[in-house]
């Protein structure tokens, strides 16, 4: 264990004895600066830290330091700062325990990157972590492969494993909670953890954009430009939401344009692919497509299993066969949602002290699964989205007309109505206008056919039902 | 905790620590003050975990006690006490019941023991400074500090020690302003050892602002100690610690010319009325001001021009040595640096337009230049 691991190990105990403010307070840029016949030197940055990890907190760090070296008998603070390495002999050494910390950043420490650590001690160490927005909790090795994004997945490894070389730039799209994110950081931690010194920039288009805006307000727009033109690996998620903001879209452009002609590799997410992003500069719409581009579809029974099986797992919580797979047939859409039905399972069988059992699972679910059923969505909802998804009035789409955009609107929002509420064919007939219930058993017969088939039914389906249950 | 002190003690108590007091959200205990009774006295600490501060004053100790209070709310009071001779001070339950004449109130409070421990030296002190000439001094390098946090080191004041005195350098890169006090050691031989190796170091502008407030009329020395990156600072009975800038302050001695080929003396309320006029006529972001010395009148010419506004032009009769000079300067480090001359006539030194200019105070018949202050300024080039 090198001396930056002892701390980091004995930080993560000291953490949960004491509160986060004082935490935070007091042990910020603190570090180990020497270890010699069990006399250990901590490094703090100020008399107010020193007399107080002395004075308050000395058993607490004597206790947790013991945990992991039985050899250490005494601990003294002396104050150092990080800017300028200290001047006496030790100066050497600190450098390079600072470097140490960075290039072997330690993915085997489970401590350096414990979730809830507060960054105030890692920023002690480098201002890596803090700056590529990269969350260690998102690996390939728990993203969960079905058959609805190994493509997305494969992709995404590729890129990680042969940086600017393969797909570049890659595109990822897919709905809302489907593990875009997941995928992306992803990529970022394996290129981190294969070698640390590589430059990544993880951010949202939203802050990309603001932080452009506040650039501009400071005038330093250059250095924005330049701090983007040094990245080995640039990831932008969600980046439907620079349509409509013209100059960013200028900004992103040139950036994009600079990485990419260095061969710099350039990930980028979206709720859907390049050509459905309204109000999208046709420059860059090209340049999205003339990568690769992979969709993450919406998880099949299978894979929603497996997904509660490994979340489960992750809570040390036991489900039988049975209830999983209710579970997993009832929540469908979207993966987040399947975490939050475990949360709620998990909770109130803490709460309750039951035993998780088919008939406990659904009682807890009736809520929010009323038999298929999504609590609050009615047909109005569904002719509503799309009217608005369509721009066609809801005064048309009900009545007679036969104009092929209009009919084709009119048979998803059919679909929709037996697929999401399982309302009845007559019932569906009535609220366009009295036609047969033939006319909504061929609607729904026709695009279950198609969307099979059809990429676009497929997206517009997806995008309508977000869409529903938004409004 | 029980406890009787006299007013007039307790007033200055709070008021001298009060301010550092910072808006603290993380550590709720910082935004208090903490009152404790230590070796017969009463002793009030406040700390913001950059500076602190705290001091004894004499009271009558029934009962031996600590707890810590809100500094806001207690110094709102204390500013507001009816006119008494003393103030009792009691602990119970965690809430500091406090008495003053008339007045009464009853203050909740957080434990003590939660409270910042606030370094002590180690040593002994190093050197001491003659409190009322810091007193003026301060304030005038104060101006010159730069607010800029880029730049750390500019931030703070420069501290040169050096055999026989101390040079306080302040600037922002545009100005500078440099005092030279002397100093009187505490221990020579340590003093000696101790300047030869660390000559120069930096403290947070805020630090010498809180140690300003401190100095009252009648202070006649500020103890000041220095040890690992902290600075003590005793000032009567108010001890003040700090710590200090990391980072390397600019060579600006570089800077200042060792001869001056033009030495202008001028009455100081004239250029400063001159030039606040003058100042009236630039652009207000980009403003500047030109001095031209003209040898045949004997006058020093201040005038602007703003396109959109009009321009301007005084006349001001000037003792000149040296050949004649104009440039151009900015005539709010022109005003910020006439403002720290004391004296009513002073020099000003130029050599060319692109050179860094002097204003120094003058006294005597001669007008001899006092050199113990230096405000310099760099002009505009065009």
């Amino acid at each position: 264990m090198t001396n930056a691991e002892l701390w980091q190990a004995a930080l993560g105990e000291i953490e949960l004895s004491i509160s986060k403010a004082n935490f935070s307070t007091w042990f910020k840029n603190t570090t180990i600066l020497s270890k010699e016949n069990g006399k250990v030197v901590i490094g703090v940055p100020n008399g107010f830290a020193k007399e107080w990890l002395e004075n308050k907190y000395n058993t607490y760090i004597f206790r947790a330091l013991r945990n992991f070296q039985e050899d250490i008998k005494e601990i003294s603070c002396v104050i150092y700062n990080l800017d300028q390495p200290a001047t006496n002999s030790d100066g050497r050494k600190v450098d390079s325990i600072a470097h140490a910390s960075i290039g072997g950043k330690s993915i085997e420490n489970p401590y350096a990157y414990a979730p809830g650590q507060s960054m105030a001690t890692q920023a002690s160490y480098s201002q890596k972590p803090h700056e590529n927005n990269i969350n260690h909790r998102y690996t390939f090795e728990n993203f969960i492969i079905g058959e609805n994004n190994e493509l997305a997945r494969a992709a995404c490894y590729a890129v990680s494993q042969n940086l600017g070389k393969v797909y570049n730039p890659l595109f990822i799209y897919g709905g809302v909670g489907l593990g875009k994110t997941h995928l992306l950081q992803s990529i970022g931690n394996e290129v981190l953890e294969k070698d640390a010194s590589k430059k990544i920039k993880y951010i949202t288009s939203e802050r990309f954009a603001n932080e452009l805006i506040d650039s501009i307000r400071n005038q330093t727009v250059n250095d924005f430009k330049a701090a983007y033109a040094t990245i080995d690996l640039l990831i932008i998620d969600d980046v439907q939401f620079l349509a409509g903001k013209e100059k960013t879209q200028i900004e992103f452009f040139h950036i994009f344009n600079a990485l990419y002609q260095i061969n710099k590799q350039i990930v980028i997410s979206s709720d859907r692919p390049p050509k459905a992003i309204a109000t999208l500069e046709d420059r860059l719409r090209s340049r999205f497509e003339g990568g690769m581009i992979a969709d993450i579809g919406q998880p099949d029974l299978e894979t929603r299993m497996a997904i509660l099986k490994n979340k489960a797992a992750e809570k040390n919580f036991y489900l039988d066969e049975e209830a999983l797979r209710f579970i997993a047939e009832n929540v469908k859409n979207n993966i987040r949602e399947l975490e939050g039905a475990l949360n709620r399972i998990v909770a109130s069988c803490e709460f309750n002290n039951k035993l998780p059992t088919l008939k406990f699972v659904q009682q807890t679910l009736a809520e929010i699964i009323s038999a298929g059923k999504k609590k609050g969505v009615q047909t109005q909802h569904i002719i509503e989205a799309v009217s608005q998804y369509f721009n066609i009035p809801i005064k048309e789409l009900i009545e007679k007309g036969r104009k092929k955009e209009v009919s084709y609107a009119r048979q998803l929002a059919m679909y929709l109505m037996r697929k999401e509420l399982n309302a009845s064919y007559p019932g569906i007939g009535s609220q366009f206008g009295g036609r047969d219930h033939t006319t909504a058993m061929h609607a729904f017969e026709k695009v279950s056919k198609d969307i099979e088939a059809n990429e676009k039914i497929r997206e517009d389906v997806a995008m309508l039902r977000e869409k529903v249950y938004a409004l | 905790m029980k406890v009787t002190c006299t007013q007039e003690n307790f007033k200055k108590a709070i008021y001298s620590t009060e301010r550092v007091v910072g808006k603290q959200l993380t550590l709720p205990i910082l935004e208090n003050i903490l009152i404790e009774t230590e070796g017969g006295m009463l002793k009030i600490s406040a700390t913001n975990l950059e500076i602190g501060v705290f001091l004894k004053i004499g009271a009558k100790i029934e009962e031996e006690g600590k707890i810590t209070v809100p500094a806001r709310l207690l110094s709102n009071f204390v500013n507001n006490f009816p006119t008494s001779s003393t103030v009792s001070l009691t602990v119970v339950d965690q809430t500091l019941h406090i008495e003053s004449g008339s007045s009464k109130a009853q203050i909740k409070g957080l434990m003590a023991h939660d409270f910042p421990i606030i370094p002590e030296m180690a040593g002994s002190f190093l050197l001491s400074l003659p409190a009322q000439e810091m007193k003026e001094a301060l304030p005038r390098l104060i101006s010159c500090v730069s607010l800029d946090s880029t730049r750390p080191e500019l931030t703070g004041i420069n501290m040169v020690l050096a055999k026989e005195e101390i040079r306080l350098a302040a600037t922002d890169s545009f100005r500078l302003a440099e005092a030279i006090v002397t100093l009187k050691k505490e221990d020579p031989a340590v003093y000696d050892l101790f300047f030869e190796k660390t000559s120069s170091i930096i403290v947070p502008q805020t630090t010498f602002s809180e140690v300003l407030r401190v100095i009252g009329t009648e202070t006649q020395d500020i103890k000041i100690g220095i040890e690992e990156s902290q600075i003590f600072f005793q000032i009567d009975n108010v001890r003040i610690v700090s710590r200090l800038i990391n980072g390397r302050y600019p060579e600006y001695r570089q800077i200042i010319p060792q001869q001056f080929a033009t030495k202008v003396v001028l009455e100081k309320n004239e250029v400063l009325r001159a030039v606040k006029i003058a100042g009236i006529f630039t652009n207000s972001k980009a403003g500047e001001i030109e001095f031209s010395v003209d040898l045949d009148q004997k006058v020093l010419k201040v005038q602007s021009k703003a396109e959109e506004v009009g321009e301007n032009q005084s006349i001001i009769s000037a003792d000149i040595q040296g050949p004649e000079q104009s440039a151009l300067f900015n005539p709010r480090y022109m005003v910020d640096g006439l403002q720290t001359i004391a004296t009513p006539r002073l020099a000003l030194l130029m050599n060319s337009n692109a050179s860094p200019a002097v204003l120094r105070m003058v006294q005597g018949e001669k007008n001899e230049e006092i050199s113990s202050f230096t405000y310099i300024i760099m002009p505009i080039k065009n």
